[in-house]
């Protein structure tokens, strides 16, 4: 449990955190968009399962990050956008997290409740839109083939790369000294 | 046909859980529908009618059973909604409706008779063999879920006066009150688990980040305060944290999840027909975990095996960790 616990906590390493500038600098916020959209037209329930939420603004900030992004999860009319770390009071709702927690709780692979009630991630404002959002996600049964439209072999493909890259990437976050070098 | 053997009822809080809990060796699954009519009115969760037809689809397919719960109290004026989802969850092929409403259980009982059984919800606090003789003798009801109140002896002795099947809590979240009876959301937030479908609802929630650790709000009521680091509950006032008398602590009731596995071939001994996985708010990671778990129990204790091991296989499952069996081991007698 321990080593679970510590494997989900880990930041990413000092080296990644210092491109983060680098990464707000590219497209994210439209790409990301395209993306939610596509899965919209593929897969409408899920964002039904939302209900009112749908249109609520959303910050989600990873903290390892130097960036976060406002997410707004409307169906076809979703809308992602990079934001400032200030920019949270300008979201009804807050949730914070090490990037690796914050994408095991899309791919399923991590229960949000577990995540918030041990620490690991954070959340503010409407908890009713957070409760929401947790149980959309939880049924989506999304894979990362799903954000940008795959099936079949290609997507089995896909999905094995993505998650079998990220659950090393969390073991070698875990692993990496803790906290050392981060950045002010 | 229902069996002879011990049924193990599972949670579905979405389309998703159902399929996991089905795979994971559930005999049947319970589920609402996605409004106030059923108790776990969270947002986000629950059916709506063409996910439940589908939902039944799947579990017929595999052998298990799906039962729908309408088990909050009609409101005066919109009982129309409670009966609509009884008619609903009887034309998508539900096997069963689990109801405490007198309303709800008489419109099953006159219009569904034969397509659909009725199972009495926990949430009509029947423990008495004279409280379930009147139900099952008015509207036909076939199973009883049973008050979290009464020890195994208590089950035993009712059994033995009851010509209906008994359904009991083995693991997962416990009520402090008896169900059905508890005012403590109604008090704080104006809405209920009883008539709204919710005990502490959401939308009453909030989690207030200070420099001295996370404060666990309920309409304003600071509920529990947790130092940075430390695990943290959901605040429902039943398990909150308070200062009184100069010290603060659990005065209603510790943190605590139900965990019976010990306790399943008492159970089997004392007639209970269908043990029952609390939690339709969980993750499907979570429910088939604790599926897997009881079904390994449960066909154990069938075939004349010991289920002691089962307390600590799941004890990592549980709500911070600390389990008790509640009171169907009534220690402090």
């Amino acid at each position: 449990m321990v080593a679970h616990a510590q494997t989900m906590n880990a930041e990413l390493p000092a080296f990644v955190r210092r491109l983060s500038p680098a990464f707000a600098a590219l497209p994210l916020g439209p790409a990301l968009t395209l993306s939610l959209r596509a899965l919209a037209r593929r897969r409408p329930a899920v964002f039904e399962r939302l209900g009112e939420f749908r249109r609520e603004r959303y910050f989600i900030d990873p903290v390892d990050l130097g960036f976060a992004f406002t997410v707004v999860p409307d169906g076809e009319r979703a809308q992602v956008s990079v934001a400032r770390k200030g920019e949270a009071a300008t979201c009804a709702i807050v949730i914070r997290g090490p990037l690796l927690a914050l994408l095991a709780l899309l791919d399923g692979s991590r229960d949000g409740d577990a995540l918030f009630f041990n620490r690991i991630i954070a959340i503010g404002g409407r908890t009713e839109a957070v409760v929401a959002l947790r149980n959309a996600i939880e049924d989506a049964e999304l894979t990362p083939a799903d954000f940008v439209g795959l099936d079949g072999p290609l997507a089995r493909l896909a999905d094995a790369g993505v998650l079998g890259g990220l659950d090393m990437a969390r073991r070698l976050a875990a692993a990496a000294p803790a906290r050392a070098g981060r950045e002010p | 046909m229902w069996p002879q053997r011990m049924e193990l009822v599972c949670p579905a809080g979405t389309p998703a859980t159902l399929r996991a809990a089905v795979q994971a060796g559930a005999d049947a699954v319970y589920c609402g529908f996605r409004d106030d009519t059923n108790a776990r009115n969270f947002p986000g969760l629950n059916f709506s009618v063409p996910e439940l037809a589908e939902g039944v689809r799947f579990a017929h397919g595999l052998g298990a059973k799906v039962l729908v719960a309408i088990n909050t109290f009609a409101r005066v004026g919109e009982v129309d909604r409670w009966r609509r989802a009884a008619d609903a969850a009887v034309e998508c092929g539900a096997d069963a409706i689990i109801a405490c409403d007198v309303a709800v259980l008489d419109h099953v009982a006159r219009n569904h008779s034969g397509r659909v059984r009725l199972h009495l919800s926990v949430q009509a606090a029947a423990g008495t063999p004279e409280a379930i003789g009147f139900y099952a003798r008015t509207f036909g009801v076939r199973r009883v879920v049973i008050p979290r109140v009464l020890s195994v002896q208590e089950i035993a002795a009712l059994n033995r006066a009851i010509d209906v099947e008994t359904e009991a809590f083995v693991f997962g979240g416990l009520c402090v009150m008896i169900e059905g009876r508890c005012y403590l959301s109604s008090y704080a937030t104006g809405r209920s688990p009883n008539l709204n479908g919710v005990c502490s609802p959401p939308e009453e929630v909030s989690y207030d980040e200070d420099a001295d650790g996370m404060a666990a709000r309920l309409s304003g009521f600071t509920i529990d305060r947790y130092r940075p680091g430390e695990p943290a509950g959901y605040p429902t006032l039943c398990k909150g944290r308070f200062a009184a008398g100069g010290k603060a602590s659990y005065l209603f009731e510790e943190p605590v999840s139900l965990n019976a596995g010990s306790l399943i071939a008492g159970f089997k001994a004392a007639g209970v027909t269908a043990l029952k996985i609390e939690g339709r708010q969980r993750g499907k990671g979570y429910v088939a975990e604790v599926v897997r778990a009881f079904r390994s129990a449960v066909d154990a204790v069938e075939a004349g095996g010991d289920a002691v091991e089962i307390d600590r296989l799941l004890a990592a499952q549980s709500e911070g960790g600390r389990q008790t069996a509640g009171a169907y081991r009534k220690t402090w007698r």
